[in-house]
């Protein structure tokens, strides 16, 4: 890696926790002996103590098991998730790849690509001007007035994938969104991604497509367990990541 | 890989901590057509499989005045100390309808809005004017129901009903202010969903929806009372406007003084927590 090069995004001992209430099947008995009516929780500590600087035009790959905190710590790199303790720092919000949960099924195509353009900050004039460049990205153009529930899995994350990145984002993160799509929706998906390191930016990759991986990442992290267990080149980290107990 | 210098200078800010509010609300500003058009286009979806399809905005407010009528216009008559019951009840039963929807939509507008909430970011509050934003849209059929049935029942418009404008604008000032509050409050304590339906049946009968308070309550200071329900406010001006049923000085400013008050509270509370509100 090149020591020199500017930090994006800086993650400090970051610590994210949830509480969550347990699902007890309480009896009467207990009700009364409790005393008092607190509900029982449980924390679960789905990052723990994570530091990790991001750089200029440089790919990073997140790996781990289900369940390692992968998901969690790229919401809490966006800022969206409340920290524990630690820091996030950046030179500028960093956009999770995605709108799909602002879609609306019953709708068609071209009114999600409104809705969702408008969910990310866009203007109504700005997204009609987009509109077109959106529907050919995603290739949809036959589809397009359809309502989305008649779209299959893989068109649904084309349109998801064409919306979302309508404006090449400083920072991105994606989430297992690349292995979605024919071979030639791939192979654009991968020009935008190299548009945004091209222009600087950083870009950090969840997937368990390890071969993906390997192919566009310049460093790879490894979470287990909520814990960073290793970082550093793509082919060093993936190989004791497949060879530990995690991986299988 | 080539390095470009031109953005290495730029510092690195905590993405944590929430913006002040004058730049919170300049972001809400520049993204006000999220809060606008995404409403209206979940209007749309809403009927979209029925046969009778959009004319259900316009239906359901007609069927719910047909049975409240038929129930407190025929059956048990509450129409004493009225002249224009049937202008009277619409009114009442329209109006209140809106404020029921705003602020049970609003309590849960963050938690059903959870999916967006961790993957985009945007000023929370754009939430709860969106839901302010879809009701009064979708209040419109209904107000012109009501301003149909009052010309049908023998009222005749004058300069009075222009007043109805600046009753509508701090009504929506009201519902603003109020669906702040509550969604804040709904996303810390779901709860609040299961109580709010009994508190709107309980405010029904404290609004003078289906009968005139002022008939029926003969004790000044109760009728002071009712002053301080923001409904029953917002309801007697709005009748006061298309009917010319008599309305109180402390009436208007109830209506008023509740607008400001929500608002200014309700975007403090609400802008305060606006990104913990993931969690």
């Amino acid at each position: 890696m090149d020591p020199g090069r500017a930090v994006t995004v800086r993650v400090d001992d970051a610590h994210v926790y949830f509480r969550v209430y347990e699902d007890p099947a309480a009896g009467i008995k207990q009700l009364f002996s409790s005393g008092r009516t607190a509900r029982r929780y449980q924390t679960i500590r789905a990052v723990r103590g994570v530091s990790l600087d991001l750089h200029e035009s440089e790919t990073l790959g997140l790996i781990g098991a289900n369940g390692s905190g992968k998901s969690t710590l790229l919401a809490a790199m966006t800022g969206l998730l409340p920290l524990a303790s630690g820091k996030i720092l950046g030179r500028s919000r960093p956009s999770l790849l995605g709108v799909s949960a602002a879609l609306r099924s019953a709708l068609s195509g071209r009114r999600n690509i409104l809705i969702g353009g408008l969910a990310l900050g866009f203007t109504r004039a700005e997204v009609e001007s987009r509109m077109d460049e959106i529907i050919d990205f995603a290739g949809l153009r036959a589809a397009i007035d359809r309502p989305l529930r008649t779209y299959s899995s893989g068109m649904r994350a084309r349109l998801n994938f064409a919306i979302a990145t309508a404006r090449i984002p400083d920072i991105l993160l994606i989430d297992e969104a690349l292995s979605v799509g024919d071979q030639g929706f791939r192979a654009r998906s991968a020009e935008r991604i190299d548009e945004v390191r091209s222009a600087a930016g950083s870009v950090v990759l969840v997937s368990h497509n390890m071969a993906e991986i390997e192919e566009s990442c310049d460093r790879v992290a490894w979470l287990d367990a909520g814990a960073l267990r290793a970082v550093g080149e793509p082919g060093e980290v993936v190989a004791s990541y497949l060879d530990s107990d995690a991986a299988r | 890989m080539s390095d470009s210098g031109q953005q290495t200078d730029q510092p690195l800010v905590d993405l944590t901590r929430p913006s002040p509010p004058a730049a919170y609300l300049a972001e809400v500003w520049r993204r006000r057509d999220f809060a606008i058009l995404v409403p209206v286009q979940d209007l749309r979806a809403q009927n979209m499989g029925s046969a009778l399809g959009q004319l259900w905005h316009l239906l359901n407010p007609a069927l719910m005045v047909a049975v409240y009528f038929l129930i407190f216009g025929v059956i048990i008559d509450t129409s004493r100390g009225v002249d224009n019951f049937l202008g009277f009840l619409i009114v009442g039963v329209v109006w209140f309808h809106l404020t029921q929807r705003v602020v049970q939509d609003a309590a849960v507008c963050i938690p059903r809005n959870l999916g967006l909430i961790r993957s985009v970011q945007f000023p929370r509050i754009l939430l709860p004017a969106a839901t302010v934003n879809g009701q009064t849209a979708a209040f419109a059929p209904a107000l012109v129901l009501a301003l149909a049935a009052v010309v049908a029942t023998g009222e005749r418009p004058s300069l009075r009903w222009l007043a109805l404008i600046g009753v509508l604008a701090a009504q929506f000032v009201f519902h603003f202010g109020a669906a702040l509050l509550v969604a804040r409050i709904g996303a810390a304590v779901p709860d609040l969903r299961q109580l709010l339906p009994h508190v709107f049946r309980l405010l029904f009968y404290a609004s003078g929806v289906i009968f005139s308070v002022d008939a029926f309550v003969t004790s000044e200071s109760w009728r002071r009372a009712f002053a301080l329900n923001p409904i029953y406010d917002v309801i007697t001006c709005a009748r006061w406007c298309l009917l010319g049923e008599p309305v109180d000085p402390w009436v208007v400013a109830g209506m008023l003084v509740w607008g400001v008050v929500l608002l200014v509270v309700g975007f403090a509370v609400f802008w305060r927590t606006d990104q913990r509100l993931g969690a």
